[in-house]
């Protein structure tokens, strides 16, 4: 086991250090310049120029990179340019919003799923089974901004349960906050929900055939505990895999919904910072990012070990 | 349908403006303002962005600001300036005991500090630089400014909210950036939050100019105790705010939207005209080098056809030759006869055939989907430079990207802009020879100079016409028509007055 977990860490630093890498290259490569967005469209060429010295983006991108590295290495992600504040505490102050998200879709995807998923593979053929796949056939055919955009329209403007975007104003209570996640939530959650559902059905199909299920039924065991002890902790190994992966998706990916819906999260971060050309926030932010969905990887790869004993890295 | 709603709104606008004061205006209240974004900052001098100006003018003031009819009138400043007769010294008196928002009092120290860092670090500071050969306090009440030649502009630069010479305390001059917001407006900065909200509070220190309310000028009443700017950067969103009645003022709204506005909880407020749309020409390299195809353009651009596919019906744009609406005295039809509103193909095609264009080197547009009507006219107007025998090769960048590249005079023929009206012709790009298009001929300058030179403003309003007819002569840019800009804002709010840039004293709460 700890073999197994040490394997795992030295690949988790090697993919990090390419991360850096990459994205320093990519985002350096990308015409744009955040002085120009800076200064504002009537800015001339002249004032580019001394505010971009002024940010340290004229020395050479072997200089750049060295410095930032450095940095990387000591725990400082730099400063952002836009937000005067260093990109560590812009990233923590964005990091609520998506936390809640995160898990708040995910419960309401995995609760959504499960059950579904388990019982159209119980019931494969059936009705129930027909409506459900193609119900997640169709979620996961919805882009989430439309989604989001109909739900903002009816649940929003029409009944007006819900404000359409936004995170609460000064002052705004936990629980305002809290509200202010439903919609985009639910979004989140309903399309997560299909992938998962679609997973759950075809695992739990694969090993409701097996022998070991039969035995269990010969025993006389109840029709509950053979579903749900036996063949569904069996069928946990690719549900937990792509739970894992939906969560990390949802970490970073609620960009476009974050946006949609005026959250001050990661993702919206994340969309800002390119649009402005915000070199230390897009790296630190994608940094973060890759960092977490490596570390959730991790995390599963270990659940493996404990829901299958069997398993070894 | 449309065309009635239009005409409700904006007779609505009309009353409001007229009789909103005979309402009871009652003090006190919090509003909510949707804006397009988070301002990239809020030092108003460093950027001449317009989500900053919106911000930051309530927070900041300049000597001068514009009155209801765009000319200028004293804000910080107790008179407008007195110009020596040579044009060289311009002497501008001081309002006393107006108070900072740290309750320090303005000085004339302060104003030559403030007006020292605006030529160090703004745009527009440093146009007016390269004329300024001083700034003193002559006493505590009046500072100098000397120039090396008479510049009419200067007082229009003084004025404007973006790039803005606003007057903040000697002790913060030096800060770049500026770290403490701390200036003389009706309203102070409490709280902000990056992408969240900037929360401005009444500040009590406050002392109005009094007078009658005439655009930006005039009083300035504190009837909020609260503003909040919070960044809704998704157009479908706003609208989705808007209609729900969840904002009291949502900026910049798709105009498609306005039926949807209209059945909603907010009220529409249409300004119109707005602004240009403008296809600025490179005449320093590449094809556009060549004045004749430039006039070839020119001949074959239907900007009829443009505007309808940019902003969908005529309620929304207007066909006019003249850089500048009738609404300012800047208006001349003269010298605009080049313009036609369906194009002139056959007259293109000669064009073209003169200038030995034989369609190998292909016309690069650059233009980005930041602003769809930009993206929308790119479409109409390759179609008919096509038709008029151009080989056409479409630049679709992100905005980003294309501020970048219309800096390099090797990347492109056109980019497509646009700005609201600028009070002050010598503010567009197109009247400085550095800006990308970098037009900088012998008939440019004279007419430039001339205009720059007279203080008179009605002579100014002349020599703008000569100005206007270089432009079409030499066409370093093609102004597409004018469009009109849509809002919504909450029937419970009163006394905003449509603006280019909206401001919020003045605006009180009925309910």
């Amino acid at each position: 086991m700890l073999r197994s977990a040490l394997n795992r860490i030295f690949g988790m630093a090697i993919v990090m250090a390419l991360v850096v890498t990459i994205v320093f290259v990519i985002v350096r490569v990308t015409p744009g310049d955040p002085a120009a967005v800076m200064l504002g469209p009537d800015a001339t060429a002249a004032d580019i120029a001394s505010l971009r010295e002024r940010l340290g983006l004229n020395a050479s991108i072997p200089e750049q990179f060295i410095s930032y590295v450095g940095g990387v290495l000591r725990g400082d992600f730099g400063q952002s340019i836009f937000l005067n504040m260093p990109v560590t505490d812009a990233l923590w102050q964005r990091a609520e919003p998506t936390f809640f998200l995160t898990v708040f879709s995910l419960g309401i995807a995995t609760l959504i799923a499960l059950p579904v998923g388990v019982l159209s593979a119980y019931w494969r053929g059936s009705i129930f089974d027909q409506a459900a796949t193609t119900l997640a056939m169709f979620a996961a055919s919805i882009p989430s901004f439309w989604l989001g955009l109909i739900f903002m329209q009816f649940f929003a403007v029409k009944l007006g349960w819900f404000d359409t975007s936004g995170y609460g104003g000064p002052g705004a209570s936990f629980g305002t906050r809290m509200h202010h996640l439903v919609l985009p939530a639910v979004t989140l959650g309903l399309i997560s929900s299909a992938l998962i559902t679609r997973f759950t059905r075809a695992s739990m199909l694969d090993v409701l055939n097996d022998d070991y299920v039969r035995t269990a039924r010969s025993k006389g065991m109840s029709e509950w505990r053979v579903v749900v002890k036996h063949a569904l902790k069996n069928a946990l190994i690719p549900i937990l895999t792509v739970v894992g992966l939906t969560a990390a998706l949802l970490i970073s990916g609620a960009i476009v919904t974050e946006t949609v819906f005026g959250l001050p999260g990661v993702g919206s971060l994340i969309v800002s910072a390119v649009l402005r050309r915000d070199y230390p926030l897009i790296q630190g932010a994608l940094l973060v990012v890759a960092g977490l969905y490596v570390l959730v990887n991790f995390i599963i790869d270990m659940l493996y070990l404990v829901v299958d004993p069997r398993v070894r890295y | 349908m449309k065309r009635i709603a239009l005409a409700v709104a904006t007779t609505a606008v009309a009353l409001m403006s007229v009789n909103g004061l005979a309402y009871a205006q009652t003090k006190g209240g919090i509003i909510d303002v949707a804006t397009i974004g988070e301002p990239p900052t809020l030092d108003p001098m460093a950027s001449t962005a317009d989500l900053v100006g919106i911000v930051t003018q309530h927070m900041f003031e300049t000597l001068y600001t514009f009155d209801a009819k765009w000319g200028a009138t004293p804000l910080l400043a107790a008179a407008l300036p007195e110009i020596s007769a040579d044009g060289l010294t311009v002497t501008i008196p001081l309002r006393t005991g107006i108070k900072f928002h740290d309750d320090s009092v303005m000085t004339s120290a302060d104003v030559v500090a403030s007006l020292e860092r605006w030529i160090k670090i703004a745009t527009r500071g440093k146009q007016a630089a390269e004329v300024i050969t001083a700034i003193a306090a002559t006493d505590e009440a009046t500072v100098t400014i000397t120039l090396s030649k008479p510049y009419a502009p200067l007082l229009a630069l003084l004025s404007l909210n973006n790039a803005a010479a606003i007057i903040i305390p000697a002790a913060n001059a030096a800060q770049d950036p500026l770290t403490s917001f701390i200036g003389t407006g009706p309203y102070k900065l409490q709280e902000r939050v990056p992408d969240q909200y900037i929360q401005l509070v009444r500040f009590d220190g406050y002392q109005s100019l009094g007078g009658e309310i005439d655009g930006y000028g005039g009083a300035r009443k504190q009837y909020l105790d609260e503003i909040r700017f919070v960044p809704v950067p998704d157009p479908n969103t706003r609208i989705g705010a808007a209609m729900a009645g969840e904002y009291d003022y949502v900026d910049q709204l798709p105009v498609e939207s306005m039926q949807q506005i209209t059945d909603g909880a907010t009220e529409p407020v249409v300004l119109a005209p707005f602004g240009w749309p403008v296809f600025m020409m490179n005449t320093k390299e590449g094809l556009n080098s060549d004045i004749r195809i430039r006039k070839a353009i020119q001949a074959a651009l239907a900007p009829e056809d443009m505007m309808l596919a940019a902003f969908g019906s005529e309620d929304f744009f207007s066909i006019d030759a003249a850089w500048y609406p009738d609404s300012f005295s800047w208006h001349s039809e003269v010298g605009t006869e080049a313009y036609k509103p369906l194009g002139d193909t056959e007259a293109a095609k000669a064009l073209l055939a003169e200038a030995g264009y034989d369609g190998s080197k292909p016309l690069r547009i650059l233009t980005s989907r930041q602003y769809e009507f930009h993206y929308k006219m790119a479409l109409v107007a390759q179609a008919y430079l096509e038709a008029a025998g151009f080989k056409v090769q479409m630049d679709v960048v992100e905005w980003a990207t294309l501020t970048t590249n219309r800096a390099d005079p090797a990347l492109w023929d056109i980019y497509i802009t646009h700005s609201p009206f600028l009070p002050e012709p010598s503010l567009m790009g197109i009247m400085s020879d550095t800006s990308p298009g970098w037009w900088a001929t012998d008939a440019k300058h004279a007419a430039v100079e001339a205009f720059n030179a007279e203080s008179d403003p009605a002579k100014r309003a002349e020599l703008f016409v000569e100005v206007q007819k270089v432009i079409y002569d030499e066409v370093p840019g093609f102004k597409v028509g004018n469009f009109n800009a849509l809002a919504a804002q909450n029937p419970a709010l009163d006394g905003v007055t449509p603006a280019p840039w909206p401001y919020f004293w003045n605006a009180y709460l009925t309910e």
